[in-house]
């Protein structure tokens, strides 16, 4: 008898009670003053999901006046009437950013700006009075064709018109003093002799680079820029990848316009859950 | 800074006005709406409807519970700010071009255009504000307390000096001057630009003892309330149809372009349709804003300074609050100034 009875008791049983049950909802509160929030949930393939939420609770204090603030509670009439409140997209949007830096010598910067503008607007006004010039001799002819071509060996541009004997000098001088090879597009460069680094271009936005470290291989450029983009204008957004199967190896270079910004993304997106990774962000250190 | 856009005008935009707290924008524009704002977010409060013509100007009593327009339809209407009903329309003989209110809300100066065979004028009209609770709004008095009728040319903007104790206005002929708002009578005229080109803008700094003006020459005077002296000269290249000045930092914005008959005959590049920046003091030109697709009607700059609004041709409205570099930025001189 008391067999039976327990028989009748199992499909009492907790496991196969209630499938659909779901544990309640459970709050922590944490020693460093945050809350931990665990609930379960379905997902969309009806599998059981626990989901653990650490929530960290500011209380930010705004000193209104209180006639704004009365007003702060007006309803809306006229042609929004009855609308929700919050801004409508048919009449509010945000317009893109605009970087406004006031400046004192504003006007010769604009000048500048708008002859370098000018001069790409048509290649062949820039090269119209260009002249064919020999590196070695700066005579009309191209270097290839120069009588002193086994004598002597190219001269920087800088020296080009100062003579001729100050010239080999210098051209002396290149050969011996520095042994490394410079590819004639980086001759005459000021940098030149230093031997200036790939990308070099990029070298003066460094200090505004974030990077990212711990990246899930499935990231996407554009997700990132979105999630970074939050914090202030980006101006470029690299994730590397594998050759192969294209995808993310797991670190991102994000390059921002102010480096103001790139120090709030940095302090804000540090131990950011990205996808199911955790992100590291730093800032990017100088190659060298 | 990213700038919020407002799009709730069909047409060009007339004039806009920031509230005294700062937290409501007013716009009114040549469609027949005056829409009003919130500033913060972009958010439109509602609207007020009832004008018959293009709405030319408006303004918003210091207490915010009044707002004042003045139309092509020949009215200038009071409107109850947060129901947005019309509680009083007057009529007068010509369209409305500008209206203000005295810096106690007191009154409220209405310019009447020059047209058929009616001379230009400014009437005062006085105000009440009911029992204080936004009721009986509707008792106002129905015939202005004064009426200054310009003879020699329109006034075409006008304003009032610190403590009310002048109206200021700006003419058609380029000439700036100063009414008794009690008599009525003329105490002193200055033609500070060019001869024959209008006045477009007269705006006062918070304290209202001076005042910037903006005009068709391609100029914008900073002048004193109190004698009509010219401190400063803010030389553009674009006739200017707004000026205001910010306060926190000592600058001025300009807003201007080509006039709007002719912008279709010149490239947006030409056509200059960007905010000025000039350092109020040093007269340079420090920056500029470019985002409308047509020239700058009016200008206004939030009362803390921390934002300006734009409405141009192009029935836009554009919000921007300004980011730390417009905050940081100083002449050496100030910081010296600011090291002491």
């Amino acid at each position: 008898m008391s067999r039976l009875g327990n028989r009748a008791d199992w499909a009492d049983d907790e496991e196969f009670d209630d499938p659909s049950a779901l544990p309640a909802q459970q709050v922590i509160t944490n020693k460093d003053g945050t809350k931990t929030v665990i609930s379960y949930r379905f997902n969309d393939d009806n599998k059981k999901v626990k989901v653990t939420r650490r929530i960290k609770s500011t209380v930010v204090r705004e000193h209104v006046n209180p006639q704004v603030a009365e007003r702060r509670s007006w309803v809306k009439f006229g042609l929004e009437k009855g609308h929700p409140p919050g801004p409508t997209f048919d009449t509010t949007s945000v317009g893109e950013n605009i970087v406004f830096r006031p400046s004192i010598n504003w006007k010769a910067q604009a000048k500048e700006a708008e002859k370098e503008g000018g001069e790409k607007g048509s290649m062949k006004d820039q090269l119209k009075d260009k002249k064919v010039k020999c590196r070695i001799c700066s005579g009309e002819h191209f270097t290839a064709r120069c009588p002193f071509k086994d004598t002597m060996a190219p001269v920087e541009e800088a020296t080009g018109g100062a003579g001729a004997e100050a010239d080999e000098d210098k051209a002396g001088g290149l050969g011996a003093g520095s042994s490394s090879y410079v590819p004639p597009h980086m001759r005459g460069k000021a940098g030149a002799a230093g031997g200036e680094k790939m990308g070099g271009r990029f070298e003066k936005d460094d200090l505004a680079t974030l990077r990212v470290t711990n990246v899930s291989e499935l990231a996407e450029e554009q997700e990132l820029r979105d999630l970074f983009e939050r914090f202030g204008r980006v101006t470029r957004v690299f994730l590397a990848r594998d050759r192969e199967t294209q995808r993310a190896k797991g670190f991102a270079f994000i390059s921002y316009a102010d480096r103001g910004d790139a120090a709030s993304a940095c302090d804000k997106l540090d131990g950011f859950g990205y996808r199911h990774l955790i992100l590291r962000v730093e800032f990017a250190k100088r190659s060298t | 800074m990213r700038p919020i856009l407002l799009s709730g005008h069909e047409r060009s935009l007339n004039q806009i006005r920031f509230n005294k707290d700062g937290d409501l924008l007013f716009s009114v524009s040549k469609d027949k709406n005056v829409c009003a704002w919130w500033t913060a977010n972009g958010e439109r409060l509602g609207t007020y409807a009832g004008h018959q013509g293009a709405i030319w100007t408006v303004d918003v009593s210091p207490n915010t519970v009044i707002l004042a327009t003045g139309s092509a339809d020949n009215t200038v209407r009071l409107w109850n700010i947060k129901t947005g009903e019309c509680v009083k329309t007057w009529e007068f003989p010509t369209a409305v071009k500008r209206v203000a209110f005295s810096p106690d809300g007191s009154q409220l100066l209405a310019v009447t255009e020059k047209r058929m065979g009616f001379l230009g004028a400014i009437a005062v009209l006085d105000i009440a504000y009911g029992d204080g609770e936004g009721n009986n709004l509707n008792v106002q008095a129905d015939e202005p307390s004064l009426r200054i009728t310009c003879t020699e040319s329109k006034a075409t903007v006008a304003g009032w000096s610190f403590l009310g104790r002048f109206i200021i206005a700006g003419h058609e002929d380029g000439s700036v001057s100063q009414y008794d708002p009690k008599s009525g009578e003329q105490l002193e005229t200055a033609q500070v630009h060019e001869f024959d080109h209008q006045i477009n803008d007269i705006q006062f700094s918070p304290d209202r003892t001076h005042f910037i003006t903006a005009s068709k020459d391609k100029s914008a005077k900073l002048l004193s309330a109190r004698n009509l002296a010219i401190l400063k000269t803010y030389i553009a290249d674009t006739p200017l149809n707004s000026a205001s000045i910010t306060s926190k930092k000592d600058y001025v914005i300009l807003g201007g372009g080509q006039a709007a008959m002719d912008v279709t005959t010149t490239s947006a590049r030409q056509g200059k349709f960007e905010a000025r920046f000039y350092h109020k003091v040093f007269e340079d030109e420090v920056g500029r804003v470019r985002g409308h697709f047509g020239p700058l009607n009016t200008i206004d700059v939030h009362p803390n300074g921390t934002a300006y609004a734009s409405g141009g041709e192009d029935g836009y409205v554009r919000i921007h609050h300004f980011d730390k570099g417009y905050f940081d930025f100083m002449y050496e001189v100030e910081r010296e100034q600011l090291r002491k």
